[in-house]
């Protein structure tokens, strides 16, 4: 090989943006993490064209596994219209031609913020979930060198002690999203944060899911069929979002995520595809829902 | 279906886009020349170069104008460019001696061995708004000193490579000796990622990658803040210069030269105070960033030793290591602008759940 070729080389667009090497370290950082279930695996995250705390540590899970053949899913919130969602699909799909879809059933990677889709995920099918903060015991403890202790031996009594005494104070755990399980009965693991509506989701799941922190520089994995608990005492029960007599005002779901709409006095599904295939006499493109949620102009129209 | 679905993001994003370019690129002056931002906006691209950890001035030049003078954001542009990009061969390793000097100015000592070189600097340049005609090239009031060649010629004899003040210190003794044997290669914070503990190699790169103004915040919240206390240090380089860069030629095997980059490098002398310290000695904080930029270099070589010296003992050095990335701070700051809906609605679900165990233990009281 000569200088010539290696700058050759070099000038060649990358396959899923980044150079192979990197997808190479991400897959072994990731191969890690599905050996030890909810540990946090430390990895080299690349600086992505998205910026840290938008979804670059997904991002660049998604962009390690993905292929051509693949079908991918990009929700935030549940939409798959978000512009941060629309965004990061363009991104996965122009630097690897893989198909996009908006129906989680044909997805072969769903990439996710904040939420799991209703749909029942199956055996070959991966969740990637964008994550803030992987650090489920940052609420109790800010030194690092302490955190890495408490989770090499296991050490999880001050959160159970700050759970018990929310639930003295407080009359109920407020812990809202992102709410802590205890994965495989070893690592205390963040979800997320996705609803606690959706933390059963992860519980001996047909699937696999695996959580990118980019800024943090951390991924973690459950792999399919692992226990996910979630923090509670015996004779707590864990709480789900719920709100009495609440349903979709498109849909009609009670036994789904539902998001308030105050303009409306209602709510909306949060998972707007599941959603729209409940209702097939509409227009599937989604306008239904987005009319109902607009306020003042569509922010395609603003003009400076 | 799928696609459809999906497009109301995508439009809007695309839209944003549009006007974004439409500022940037219309309007009335003529478009900004690459060459125009290298020469005229010079400080600004070696503060992208410093903070991207990247030495190209023609790429930090094309991303200042497409960030439209956002420094931040275009630091991120070339770094997000450079994880594209293999990493064909690493640089040999260079001895900061071989510095090639554009200024160096030494605090501690009216008469350092060496010169005292004040080079380019508006350290003494009134600070006077000029709001007179465009400036145009002056007329030479005084011979332009000779700048040296990149290529290693010494103008000045030796002056250009002046030996350091540490050494004097050495030499006599008064410096704590914190050179190793076992120098292990450096930490490569890009493929490592670092947690507390880190070795000094890891503690250098993090903040040579830093933001400018985190280290200077950082520096002065130790200085003047209610989290803790760091020393004034007492300076003994800041130096502004060249450095060779050199690989191992792929035929021959020998290193050879392929070009260099312009380095602030400071070096800060500590006067070590504390109990169970060696009274007797000072130590040496260190500081090295690419491109012009001293404020960066100072705070770093203060930072340093000052990790040194806590050892652990508070959190300073989780500060330095995790808190001064401009992308990291940046990028999670802004992302609070993406929607929080199903976050948000789970909280008031707890606000509620809270509400109502409140009411539920009022009642059981009344009974």
């Amino acid at each position: 090989m000569t200088v010539k070729d290696l700058a050759a080389s070099a000038a060649l667009e990358e396959f899923a943006h980044l150079d192979e090497q990197s997808k190479r370290e991400i897959r072994s950082a990731l191969l890690t993490a599905v050996a030890v279930p909810g540990y946090q695996v430390p990895f080299a995250s690349r600086e992505m064209p998205v910026a840290r705390g938008w979804g670059s540590g997904g991002l660049q899970v998604t962009l390690a596994l993905i292929g051509p053949d693949d079908t991918v899913k990009v929700i935030d919130q549940g939409d798959d219209a978000g512009v941060n969602a629309a965004n990061l699909r363009r991104l996965i799909v122009a630097s690897s031609g893989a198909a996009d879809t908006t129906d989680a059933r044909e997805a072969s990677i769903v990439q996710t913020r904040h939420r799991i889709p209703e749909d029942p995920l199956g055996p070959d099918q991966v969740l990637v979930l964008q994550v803030p903060v992987p650090e489920p015991l940052r609420g109790v403890e800010r030194d690092m060198r302490e955190l890495r202790r408490m989770h090499a031996e296991a050490d999880y009594s001050a959160i159970w002690l700050s759970l018990y005494e929310d639930l003295v104070r407080n009359g109920v755990i407020t812990q809202s999203t992102g709410y802590p399980v205890l994965v495989g009965g070893r690592y205390v693991m963040a979800t997320s944060p996705v609803p606690r509506w959706d933390v059963p989701k992860l519980h001996q799941a047909e699937f696999l899911s695996l959580f990118g922190a980019g800024r943090e520089k951390r991924v973690y994995a459950v792999p399919p069929y692992t226990d996910v608990e979630p923090l509670a005492f015996e004779d707590v029960a864990f709480e789900v979002e719920r709100t009495e007599g609440a349903s979709c005002l498109l849909c009609g779901a009670v036994d789904a995520y539902l998001v308030e709409v105050p303009a409306s006095q209602g709510w909306i599904c949060s998972d707007t595809d599941w959603c729209a295939r409940r209702r097939p006499d509409e227009p599937p493109d989604g306008t239904a829902g987005r009319q109902l949620v607009s306020e003042g102009p569509e922010v395609a129209d603003a003009r400076v | 279906m799928g696609y459809a679905a999906a497009r109301g993001g995508l439009d809007a994003i695309l839209a944003a886009e549009e006007l974004m370019r439409a500022k940037r690129d219309g309007g009335s002056s003529p478009p900004l020349g690459i060459e125009q931002v290298t020469e005229r906006l010079n400080l600004a691209v070696d503060r992208v170069m410093g903070e991207a950890a990247l030495w190209a001035p023609q790429l930090a030049a094309v991303a200042l104008r497409q960030a439209e003078g956002d420094l931040i954001e275009a630091a991120h542009l070339l770094r997000a460019y450079r994880s594209t990009r293999p990493r064909l061969v690493p640089a040999l390793p260079v001895h900061a001696d071989e510095l090639e000097i554009l200024r160096r100015i030494v605090p501690a000592y009216r008469v350092p061995p060496g010169p005292q070189l004040l080079g380019r600097t508006l350290d003494y340049v009134g600070r006077l708004l000029d709001v007179g005609a465009a400036p145009t090239a002056p007329a030479r009031t005084v011979p332009a000193p000779a700048e040296p060649e990149a290529s290693g010629a010494r103008a000045d004899g030796d002056t250009r490579r002046p030996g350091r003040l540490l050494d004097l210190l050495r030499s006599q003794g008064m410096v704590r000796d914190r050179r190793r044997g076992d120098d292990p290669e450096p930490h490569d914070v890009t493929k490592d990622p670092v947690r507390p503990g880190a070795p000094r190699s890891a503690r250098l790169s993090i903040m040579a990658r830093a933001e400018t103004g985190a280290l200077v915040n950082l520096w002065y919240r130790n200085i003047l803040g209610p989290d803790g206390y760091i020393h004034e240090v007492t300076l003994g380089e800041v130096r502004h210069g060249r450095l060779p860069v050199r690989v191992t030629h792929p035929v021959t095997g020998q290193p050879v030269s392929i070009g260099s980059v312009r380095v602030t490098e400071v070096e800060a002398i500590e006067d070590l105070d504390g109990a169970d310290e060696e009274r007797g000695l000072f130590d040496v904080g260190y500081g090295l960033c690419l491109g012009h930029n001293e404020r960066k270099a100072i705070a770093m070589a203060n930072l340093d030793i000052a990790v040194e010296r806590d050892g652990g003992r508070s959190p300073l050095e989780q500060s330095v290591l995790m808190t001064t990335d401009g992308l990291d701070a940046s990028g999670f700051l802004e992302h609070l602008k993406l929607p929080h809906y199903v976050t948000f609605r789970s909280m008031v679900d707890r606000k509620a759940a809270i509400r109502a165990a409140a009411r539920q233990r009022a009642a059981d009281v009344k009974q």
